[in-house]
Order: structure tokens, then C-alpha cells, then sequence
């Protein structure tokens, strides 16, 4: 290896509902999907959280309902 | 019947007395209909995450309920002209739930999929022997 350069390895993403077995992703379970919004209030994309696209599509659904039950915010700071 | 979860934000301004006729009326609305509320889930005072109304705060309520799904008209009917509710959200939990037994039907199907695969690899690895 060169002097000065690291090799890094990425942590693999694992997506969460796919090894909790998570079937049905409740819009008032508050701090699980507190952990898909960043303070800004916006929703992680599955890029980042390593989320299968089923479950993203799930938990895009529950944090809006969420959001519309003000348990959620729509923007955050 | 399908079973539908409502989940209520009621006014924190609202009397407690206030409160629970404007609940009653709600259970009202779904046992006339032959209907009857299996779970009362009761939050409480909590705050909310941007203000309606200009509240700050919040009473949730989330219940689930039998009803026939021409109740509905009248049961938003009802929440959207008292104005002590807030916000309301009506789901029906069997729909929801189908695409769920779904998923668990998916995943048992994998599951026996892999444990097939393992015991055929291991007949195939005793026959080796």
C-alpha cells in the first residue's frame, strides 16, 4: 500500500425490517421511524439505510401518516 | 366486518367532561351501527410536532373497531364537523394487514425453500460418503 492512502471498508448496510422480521410498520411506532428522519424531517432514501425497496415503500407510507397525526414533523430545523 | 383503526388528536384546550362526550358520540356512531370498539388505546397529552389550530399539545386517542364501511361517511362525518377534533386517521387494519400475512407468507415460503436446500445438500453429502 502507498504511503498516505488508507483502504477503507464500508460497513455493509443491512436492511432492518428483513432481519427483525418486521412485517407491518406501524405509523405510531414513533422512534422506529424517528431513526429514517434526520432532524431536518426528511425520509432517509434506501441508498443510505440499505432498506429493501418493499419496506421503504412501507415506511415511506407509515412516516407520512405519521406526519398528518403530527407525530412526525413535516420540516424539522 | 373489517376491523379499522382510527387514531383522534383531540383539542387540550377541552374540558374533560368535553372530551368524553365527544368520545361517547364516537362509540356511539359505531354501536348503533351494530359495531363495538375492541381496543381503547388512550396517549394522553402529548406534544405535537408542528401546531394545528395553534396548539402545541395534543389528546390522542387510537382506537380499533368492527364497523361496516358505509359507517365511515358517518363517523368522518362526525369528526370533521366537531371541532374538537384536531385530526383524525382512519385506516382499515385488514387491508393493511393483508399485504403483512403476505410478507409472513413470503418469508415461510423462503424459509422452506432454505431448509430444503440444506437437507438436500446434506442427503447429497451423506450419499457421497
Amino acid at each position: 500500500m502507498r504511503q498516505g492512502k488508507r483502504k477503507f471498508r464500508r460497513r455493509a448496510k443491512v436492511c432492518r425490517f428483513t432481519v427483525e422480521k418486521i412485517n407491518y410498520i406501524d405509523y405510531k411506532d414513533v422512534d422506529l421511524l424517528r431513526e429514517y428522519t434526520p432532524t431536518n424531517g426528511k425520509i432517509l432514501p434506501r441508498r443510505v439505510t440499505g432498506t429493501r425497496p418493499a419496506f421503504q415503500h412501507k415506511l415511506t407510507r407509515a412516516i407520512k401518516r405519521a406526519r398528518h397525526m403530527a407525530l412526525l414533523p413535516y420540516v424539522g430545523e | 366486518m373489517p376491523m379499522y383503526e382510527l387514531g383522534v388528536i383531540l383539542d387540550p384546550e377541552a374540558s374533560p367532561e368535553d372530551e368524553a362526550g365527544a368520545l361517547e358520540r364516537l362509540e356511539k356512531v359505531i354501536t348503533d351501527a351494530g359495531g363495538q370498539v375492541v381496543n381503547k388505546d388512550a396517549w394522553g397529552r402529548r406534544q405535537l410536532a408542528y401546531p394545528i389550530k395553534k396548539r402545541s399539545f395534543g389528546i390522542y386517542h387510537f382506537w380499533r373497531f368492527d364497523v361496516t364501511g358505509q359507517i365511515l361517511r358517518e363517523l368522518n362525518f362526525e369528526l370533521r364537523t366537531n371541532d374538537l377534533f384536531l385530526r383524525h386517521l382512519t385506516l382499515n387494519l385488514d387491508r393493511e394487514l393483508r399485504r403483512h400475512r403476505k410478507g409472513e407468507r413470503v418469508q415461510q415460503e423462503l424459509a422452506a425453500k432454505k431448509a430444503a436446500k440444506i437437507e438436500a445438500a446434506a442427503m447429497a453429502a451423506d450419499e457421497e460418503q
